[in-house]
């Protein structure tokens, strides 16, 4: 039965998000701009700066630890280096994407069914708060993890477009792929959960995007230490962020439900 | 709310008369098992409130005060995507037949936001129904609907009296309440009355019968002061306003008796207090006593 009602709370959640236009259009938009802003950036840096940036001492770091994780940059050119440095940041940066969809979709979702009343009505039914809250959760992460991996997809493209296909190999590695099909999916369902949670608690969506705010930091400093040398993240690393974001997931949904006051709702929100 | 212990029976339709802030919603929503008293218990249909919540959902219907429909997806959609909730059920088929029962087939894939008041209201009822509940609660179910569309909702719930279905109904309107419910609870923060419109009449006025007479002359009146079964008399007019010992035998003789005096009756009625009078008289002590 909760398949059922999950697989129904999706389908109704989709309808209402591709018949609005404004969340219609973030979806197809954030990716875009996220995308568009990092080929920007890592092109400014290969003209602009070249190999010379490669001197400072945090990308000599850097450099070293990749090196370290494939050892045929070493063989490159120095800006050809700076560049596979640079474009290796790419798979942490998309995890952007969610978080920024999740940040706008997830905490409309409750917040809007609470003024409109529908909220009450749900809550007069069978369905269970995990249910709802995680219907609701993945009925946003699943069309923003879609869009990260299409974004993943285009942007291997505009590198080939730019003349740095033939780095691609050293960019998409098992690392690449671990982080688009686990790092990715755990990092956008704790993104949507935590918009969610916020929604159910918050009395507006403003005060729900706060909460959101939280996961764009730690994925932020994701890039900021990787980058810096500080730690390079191997695939095994990745693996066990992974897990420790799927497992923060699962907690996650079980305070959401703890958190999530029906009888409040129903009694304030009238 | 405040130790109220009532019991309703299966196929009976129970009114919930109170001012606002009564407890009438919230007693529907404890009783919905949708928000938990502080202390106590009901059973409806066989669950508690405190413990079945679950089992408790699945065979009660709520009608909440404001339709609570998501605008932007159809009737249809609307009622699929609520019925899909309930395990025993076969969706598609109860959806259209409740959008038929209610009128609403014709705008089945009409998005809701276009639909009329009167409409949201009939598909809130619908959803209310289309899992066929054992026990309904309606919350105000024609507040905020013209004349029209609420006669409309009143007829529907008419409907499911006359089907047997166990319906509590909060309203503000007391001819509603008269014409729908079997008996009607009046509350204010506890129950202050339980009965049928009928007996609440009875307990708070005596029965008065009303002789409706052609004319009315000193020798009947004269008469009929001299009745031994007569308690009270008074005129109106042309008419006899009177208290009888026991009113439905000692009615013929009454006619007899001003007929024999040159009466010319043109009609007997029984004076019908409006229960609008009973509900003020109820409230109004409940204010003094408090104060």
């Amino acid at each position: 039965m909760s398949r059922r009602r999950i697989r129904s709370i999706l389908l109704k959640e989709w309808t209402l998000l591709f018949t609005d236009l404004n969340s219609a259009f973030l979806i197809t938009l954030v990716p875009f701009l996220i995308v568009g802003q990092g080929i920007l950036y890592i092109w400014l840096a290969a003209k602009f700066a070249g190999g010379s940036m490669l001197t400072t001492q945090v990308f000599q770091t850097a450099l070293q630890k990749l090196v370290v994780a494939i050892p045929g940059v070493a063989q490159l050119p120095a800006n050809e280096q700076l560049l596979v440095l640079l474009l290796s940041q790419f798979n942490f940066f998309l995890l952007l994407i969610p978080t920024m969809i999740a940040i706008s979709v997830a905490t409309f979702s409750i917040v809007e069914e609470k003024l409109s009343g529908s909220l009450e009505a749900l809550l007069a039914t069978p369905v269970k708060t995990w249910e709802l809250l995680l219907g609701k959760a993945l009925a946003g992460a699943i069309p923003a993890l879609v869009v990260t991996w299409l974004s993943a997809g285009v942007f291997l493209v505009v590198v080939s477009e730019l003349g740095w296909g033939h780095l691609t190999g050293f960019v998409v590695t098992a690392g690449w792929f671990l982080t688009l099909f686990l790092l990715t999916p755990a990092v956008a369902v704790l993104s949507f959960m935590l918009g969610v949670t916020g929604s159910s608690r918050a009395k507006d969506a403003r005060s729900a995007q706060n909460t959101v705010l939280v996961i764009i930091l730690p994925v932020l400093a994701l890039i900021g230490i990787q980058i810096t040398g500080i730690i390079w993240f191997t695939p095994s690393l990745i693996l066990v962020l992974a897990l420790v974001i799927g497992i923060a997931d699962f907690i996650t949904l079980r305070t959401a439900v703890r958190l999530f006051r029906r009888e409040s709702i129903v009694v304030q929100w009238r | 709310m405040d130790d109220v212990t009532l019991a309703v029976e299966s196929g009976e339709v129970l009114g919930f008369l109170g001012p606002n802030g009564a407890g009438k919603t919230t007693t529907i929503r404890m009783l919905a098992g949708m928000i938990a008293p502080t202390k106590g218990y009901a059973i409806v249909a066989g669950h508690r409130t405190d413990r079945d919540i679950e089992q408790l959902h699945e065979v009660v219907g709520m009608l909440t005060q404001t339709p609570g429909l998501y605008d932007r997806l159809s009737a249809r959609r609307n009622l699929e995507y609520f019925a899909s909730f309930y395990p025993s059920i076969e969706p598609q088929s109860q959806v259209a037949k409740y959008l038929k029962i209610m009128g609403l087939w014709e705008r089945r894939d009409s998005k809701v936001g276009t639909l009329s008041k009167g409409m949201k209201q009939r598909l809130a009822l619908a959803r209310a129904l289309v899992h066929e509940p054992k026990v309904l609660f309606l919350d105000e179910p024609t507040a905020g609907l013209d004349p029209e569309a609420a006669g409309e909702v009143r007829r529907l719930i008419r409907t499911l009296r006359e089907e047997g279905r166990t319906i509590f109904l909060s309203t503000h309107n007391l001819s509603e309440a008269e014409v729908v419910c079997s008996r009607i609870a009046v509350i204010h923060t506890r129950l202050l009355a339980l009965d049928t419109p009928e007996q609440l009449r009875r307990r708070f006025f005596r029965r008065q019968i009303i002789v409706q007479l052609e004319a009315l002359d000193a020798q009947v009146m004269e008469i009929v002061k001299r009745l031994p079964f007569v308690q009270d008399v008074r005129e109106e007019g042309s008419q006899l306003i009177l208290e009888l010992t026991d009113s439905e035998r000692n009615r013929p003789e009454l006619v007899k008796a001003i007929v024999e005096a040159g009466g010319r009756v043109i009609g007997v009625s029984e004076k019908q207090y409006p229960l609008e009078d009973v509900y003020l008289k109820l409230i109004r002590e409940e204010g003094q006593n408090e104060s």
